[in-house]
């Protein structure tokens, strides 16, 4: 059995961890008083932020779970802050961390774009790989390309951070991308934490399973030591009638991957599991819809799980070569820096302006 | 022969005459056996049969005694002849003075005489047989009445009849003879009528009469009277005294003419006379002084059942060591008003509402109780539940409690 560690940093963490969390109770509203948490592993959890507001909103995470950086009210998406504070209270939280016992792997979520999460991520996970010797992987939640330019230019930094920090991978997730999922921007947040959790539990299951064919934590590291270090997941699931290629095919598919990339073009390992009744699980479809993408890209892990009854569900792990969207979205932050330094020179004017109006400081009007 | 059968004539009446002498003044008085031992007792003389052992010389002993007043007894044998004739009848004469009594035995055995009892020149007041002979015989002496005078009431107003019985009761150990009775009429009250009446003329040792006079006076003056007492006059017929014996003196006090006094009527009403458990009833308590007098120093209690609780009631009504209470300083004259009292059933079963009402009508305090009549409370709604045994409570309050216990602190796992 894996020890396996999670991680939510930032509000965008948090929930996804919450959300991971529930659907480990069963997915209810009111699950958590009537069921336990059917992770396959020894799954720790833990909520770490420096907004109180943002810990106390988490419904399916313990409150002992759940670590709040005291003294603060959120970081305002100031990395510098939040580094700084990382800094003042690593100690803390890796002491936190340490008490949980052993592990074999961590997944550290947070949001690129954010305060907390994107600062606090990178050097979380510099600590961790200093200290342990455990695989940590990141997944990381890109932002709405038009939520603002400073939390494009927090994700430009944050993602470079991110890879110089030793982390072992990152799995991303792009907000922009999964808006599609339609309703309002609540419902839409939601959609997106369980999509996210939904593949993470996937992925566990995967990890840890006894499978007809075999996909275990050493496929995991091969597929993610691969590429430029991004990941992303992909998942499909078909019904009574849908043949287990196709669904294969949408989990590599834009509609099923967290990430916008072409995975034939850009994708460098991949992991293809494979879960449900065994008659859904036809080998030749497999085979030749795994044997196409690995002409494409090279070595592809695959594992099949058996589940009596159960339709065919597919999680897809790619590791990417390159990836035009993550040009694209450097070339916006760069845009958002630019505009960012702009705007600091308007201050400069704002500044002379006040200087101007400080000439008649100390004076009164005569009448 | 016309002389001759004057003559017969006239022996005949005389023999008639001095036969029906005869008769009159030697009665057989007794003709029965006497028992060993036992004895006849004519007035103060007592015939015993002491020893019935004979043969040879020896016959039964038959003796005569005088009782005395102190209890003793004299043998009379000195006033006794004694004679036996060929038949072995024998025959005794007492004679003293006038009064003589003769004795002839009829048969005798060992264990018992039979004779006949003659006397002479004696009035018979009292003859009895008696066991024991002698020693158990009862002086026979003078009569002693004990008169009681009674009235049906002891407070009246002028005008007011009372009636006044005597009673007598001979406790003197003779007869009472023509007894006769004086009423003893007081000043201040006027003889009615008679109502019953006994003239007995004679009252028997021990006897008594519980009605022997009763009739009725008048109240004619106010005031506190000891009535006269009635006397009773009577005579022995064995002594020659006469006697006479005073009842007691029963005291009446006679008021002033009537006043006019003022009445509470007093009627308890219900609402229902059927509830359930748990639910409320409203009586309804009217008072009416129909008279020109006030009623003073009112005080309606209202007695809770104790299966009841008050609930509310008028403003009127004060709560006095947690029970309601009416008072009122006074209800003038034509007055008439209603309190209002709300309970609440607790138990299951018949009840009435009494209430008590005290007043004074301008004389006197007078003190009434009415009841509401019975009103009937049934099983309540729910009561059914409270048939079922614990457990089928317990098991669920413990389940929920249990569920409730669970719920709180999974919640406060995920509560920060």
């Amino acid at each position: 059995m894996l020890n396996v560690l999670i991680i939510g940093v930032g509000q965008c963490g948090n929930r996804i961890l919450d959300s991971i969390n529930k659907e480990a109770f069963g997915g209810g509203k009111f699950s958590k008083y009537y069921s336990r948490q059917k992770f396959p592993s020894r799954v720790e959890t833990i909520a770490i932020n420096t907004a109180i507001n943002d810990l106390k909103e988490m419904r399916y995470t313990k409150a002992k779970d759940r670590i709040h950086i005291p003294n603060l009210h959120g970081l305002g998406a100031n990395r510098i802050v939040g580094k700084q504070c990382f800094n003042e209270n690593k100690d803390m939280i890796i002491r936190n961390i340490s008490e949980r016992g052993d592990f074999d792997v961590a997944f550290v979520i947070s949001s690129s774009s954010g305060g907390t999460g994107s600062s606090f991520s990178p050097p979380l996970i510099q600590e961790l790989k200093n200290r342990y010797d455990f695989p940590v992987y990141s997944i990381m939640v890109l932002p709405f390309r038009e939520e603002g330019t400073i939390y494009l230019q927090n994700s430009a930094f944050c993602l470079k951070e991110m890879r110089e920090s030793e982390t072992d991978g990152i799995i991303l997730a792009d907000n922009q991308f999964l808006k599609n999922v339609g309703g309002d921007i609540q419902t839409a947040y939601d959609g997106i934490n369980k999509m996210v959790a939904e593949r993470v539990l996937f992925l566990l299951e995967a990890l840890d399973s006894e499978m007809m064919m075999v996909t275990d934590l050493g496929d995991f590291k091969t597929v993610m030591s691969g590429g430029a270090g991004f990941a992303t997941i992909g998942f499909a699931k078909g019904d009574n009638n849908t043949a287990i290629k196709t669904v294969i095919h949408d989990s590599l598919s834009p509609s099923g991957l967290l990430f916008s990339s072409d995975v034939y073009e850009e994708g460098s390992r991949a992991m293809i599991i494979l879960r449900g009744d065994r008659k859904y699980l036809n080998i030749d479809d497999i085979s030749s819809e795994i044997d196409k993408l690995s002409s494409h890209i090279g070595h592809v892990f695959k594992g099949v799980i058996i589940r009596n009854g159960e339709t065919p569900k597919v999680l897809s792990v790619l590791t990417l070569e390159t990836t035009a969207e993550l040009d694209d979205l450097y070339t916006l932050a760069v845009e958002a820096i630019h505009m960012e330094k702009e705007k600091r020179g308007r201050m400069a004017i704002r500044k002379e302006a006040d200087a101007t109006f400080s000439k008649i400081d100390g004076l009164e009007p005569e009448y | 022969m016309k002389s001759n059968r004057i003559i017969i004539h006239t022996l005949l009446f005389l023999f008639f005459v001095i036969l029906s002498i005869g008769i009159t003044s030697a009665d057989i008085i007794y003709s029965e056996r006497i028992d060993k031992s036992d004895g006849y007792q004519i007035n103060n003389y007592v015939i015993q049969v002491t020893n019935t052992l004979y043969g040879g010389e020896v016959d039964p002993t038959i003796e005569i005694f005088q009782l005395e007043s102190d209890g003793s007894y004299t043998n009379l044998k000195d006033y006794v002849t004694r004679t036996k004739d060929m038949d072995n009848t024998i025959y005794l004469l007492f004679s003293r003075g006038s009064e003589k009594i003769s004795i002839e035995t009829l048969n005798y055995t060992t264990s018992y005489v039979i004779m006949d009892i003659t006397t002479t020149g004696i009035t018979i007041e009292y003859e009895t047989a008696v066991d024991g002979g002698v020693s158990n015989a009862n002086y026979i002496g003078e009569p002693s009445l004990t008169l009681t005078k009674e009235v049906d009431k002891t407070n009246v107003k002028i005008g007011d009849i009372i009636r006044v019985t005597i009673k007598a009761k001979n406790d003197g150990n003779g007869i009472a003879k023509r007894i006769s009775i004086d009423p003893g009429i007081t000043p201040g009250f006027t003889f009615k009528s008679n109502i019953y009446t006994t003239y007995p003329t004679e009252l028997s040792i021990g006897g008594s009469f519980t009605q022997m006079f009763i009739y009725e006076i008048q109240a004619a003056s106010n005031g506190t009277f000891s009535l006269n007492p009635a006397t009773a006059t009577y005579s022995s017929s064995v002594f020659d005294d006469d006697y006479s014996s005073p009842s007691n003196s029963p005291t009446v006090t006679v008021a002033s003419e009537a006043v006019e006094t003022s009445v509470i009527d007093l009627e308890v009403t219900a609402d229902k006379t059927k509830l359930k458990r748990g639910e409320e009833i409203t009586f309804t308590i009217h008072v009416q002084n129909p008279k020109d007098v006030p009623a003073s120093t009112i005080r309606i209690d209202p007695i809770i059942p104790g299966n009841m609780t008050y609930v509310s009631g008028s403003e009127d009504i004060d709560i006095i060591s947690e029970k309601p209470v009416i008072q009122e300083s006074v209800y003038g004259a034509r007055y008439e008003k209603d309190y209002t009292i709300t309970l609440q059933a607790d138990e299951i079963g018949s009840n009435e509402l009494i209430v008590k009402l005290t007043y004074n009508n301008g004389v006197d305090e007078i003190r009434e109780e009415v009841s509401s009549g019975m009103f009937y409370v049934e099983e309540g709604e729910y009561d059914y539940l409270a048939e079922y045994p614990l457990y089928i409570y317990v098991a669920p309050v413990l389940i929920i409690v249990a569920i409730a216990g669970w719920l709180y602190w999974r919640r406060s796992q995920f509560r920060m």
